[in-house]
């Protein structure tokens, strides 16, 4: 068994590291995504295009447009990772490929895509918590 | 599996106390020891993928903190915090617990359970079901316990959409409508007075289709709850359905708008509130 990585970063590294070992761009995870209808030129995209455009964000290269739509859509459907023959959880490869896109994993310019968490976050979660616990149980479970 | 567990209901689930607490009795009912844990407090991070660092450090302490718990056994509610366990946190950590989802101990358990459900329902209701949890297959596992109810009807449906639950797909507001017309259309068809819904972000972006459609939108917990002669009320769908900022203000109380805080609640939860689901 390899060890287990130290850091998230060290983590992503040995992730991305393996799949680009092992993508053949084939393009299987891309034509089971429920998902392309709702991005731009996606319908009719060449899934080995897109997916190149994937592995590039992960090599911290800037990818095709066509990566970018298929990034901006991904709603965690599933569907790629039982489409894959080789075995990759290419779920967390189009979403390692967003981080890359938002520049977390150290791409610079202006990032090709925003960062998913609401307004106010945390501040909101709190506050809704003062409404629905009770004080004893925001300090025995939330703390 | 053991008797004690942590059950890690997650963030964004606290707008609905109700399901929370639903939860925590039904894992009582079948017999076991809960330490509940969530809130932003014990965040898994995944919303952080803009911020690895934060999202680093959310997850080493939520792990730790966990491992602390000492009861060896996590128990998920939220799919996402789940996914997020198994694909990133518990890549880098040193994490002390198996980890399961709520469903799956709760189904383990339906025996148990099925003695608990005393009070019959009389509902006809279509399960809402999106596809993309693959690490556990949930909606057939949450049909069972449905089907414990005595008197419940439940519809059969094919009808799933994609996402692992609606928030998912909050970011692509077309799919959203789809999903929800989906659902609209396949609980009017099958005449269901009731939908119901497995997720917590799912109950929060369905509610208020009561307010335009003719059936009922219930968690499940809150089915099983009932049916065991627990009340619950579902503080936030009220709130959705006040319809006009005045009435939402007075649904839901200035003792907790000061709660909440009053620039917070009026610049990021009323403008929540008053969306109305797109169909
Ligand atoms: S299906 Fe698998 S091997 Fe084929 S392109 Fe997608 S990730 Fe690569």
């Amino acid at each position: 068994m390899p060890e287990k990585a130290a850091t998230l970063h060290a983590h992503l590294d040995d992730f991305i590291k393996d799949t680009l070992s092992r993508c053949t761009r084939c393009g299987k995870c891309f034509e089971a995504c429920p998902m392309t209808r709702y991005g731009d030129g996606l319908s009719k995209a060449d899934p080995k295009t897109v997916v190149s455009g994937v592995l590039d964000w992960l090599q911290q290269t800037p990818g095709n447009e066509e990566s970018v739509q298929w990034l901006k859509v991904c709603t965690q459907s599933s569907r790629c990772i039982e489409a894959c023959p080789e075995g990759i959880n290419a779920m967390k490869m189009v979403r390692v490929g967003q981080m890359s896109a938002m520049g977390s994993l150290g791409l610079q310019g202006a990032p090709a895509l925003s960062g998913r968490e609401a307004k106010d976050f945390f501040r909101v979660i709190n506050a809704f918590s003062e409404t629905q616990m009770t004080p004893d149980e925001m300090a025995r479970w939330q703390r | 599996m053991t008797d004690k567990v942590t059950f890690w209901y997650g963030c964004n689930v606290v707008r609905h106390g109700d399901i929370i607490h639903s939860a925590i009795a039904l894992l009582e009912a079948v017999g076991i020891e809960v330490t509940p844990a969530g809130g932003a407090g014990y965040c898994c991070g995944t919303a952080k993928d803009g911020n690895l660092r934060a999202a680093e450090g959310m997850g080493k302490r939520t792990v730790e903190k966990f491992n602390e718990h000492g009861t060896g056994q996590v128990v998920s509610w939220c799919p996402s915090c789940y996914r997020h366990m198994n694909a990133f946190m518990g890549e880098y950590t040193d994490t002390q617990f198996q980890l399961s989802h709520f469903t799956q101990l709760l189904h383990a358990r339906r025996d148990v359970l099925a003695i608990k459900l005393t009070n019959r329902i009389e509902r006809k209701v279509l399960l809402h079901k999106h596809f993309g949890f693959h690490e556990v297959d949930v909606n057939p596992l949450v049909e069972d316990l449905l089907r414990l109810i005595p008197g419940l009807e439940l519809v059969e449906t094919e009808t799933t959409v994609p996402g692992h639950m609606c928030s998912a797909l909050s970011r692509v507001p077309a799919a959203l409508k789809d999903a929800t017309r989906a659902v609209c259309d396949a609980a009017n068809g099958a005449k269901a007075d009731t939908v119901a819904t497995v997720f917590h972000s799912c109950q929060r972006l369905l509610c208020a289709l009561e307010g335009s459609e003719p059936f009922k939108v219930v968690n499940y917990v809150n089915l099983l709850t009932e049916s065991m002669g627990m009340t619950t009320r579902d503080d936030y769908k009220e709130w959705k359905l006040a319809g006009s900022e005045e009435a939402v203000v007075a649904a839901v109380g200035n003792e907790r708008i000061a709660a909440m805080g009053e620039k917070l609640f009026r610049d990021s939860i009323l403008p929540e509130l008053l969306k109305q689901p797109s169909k």
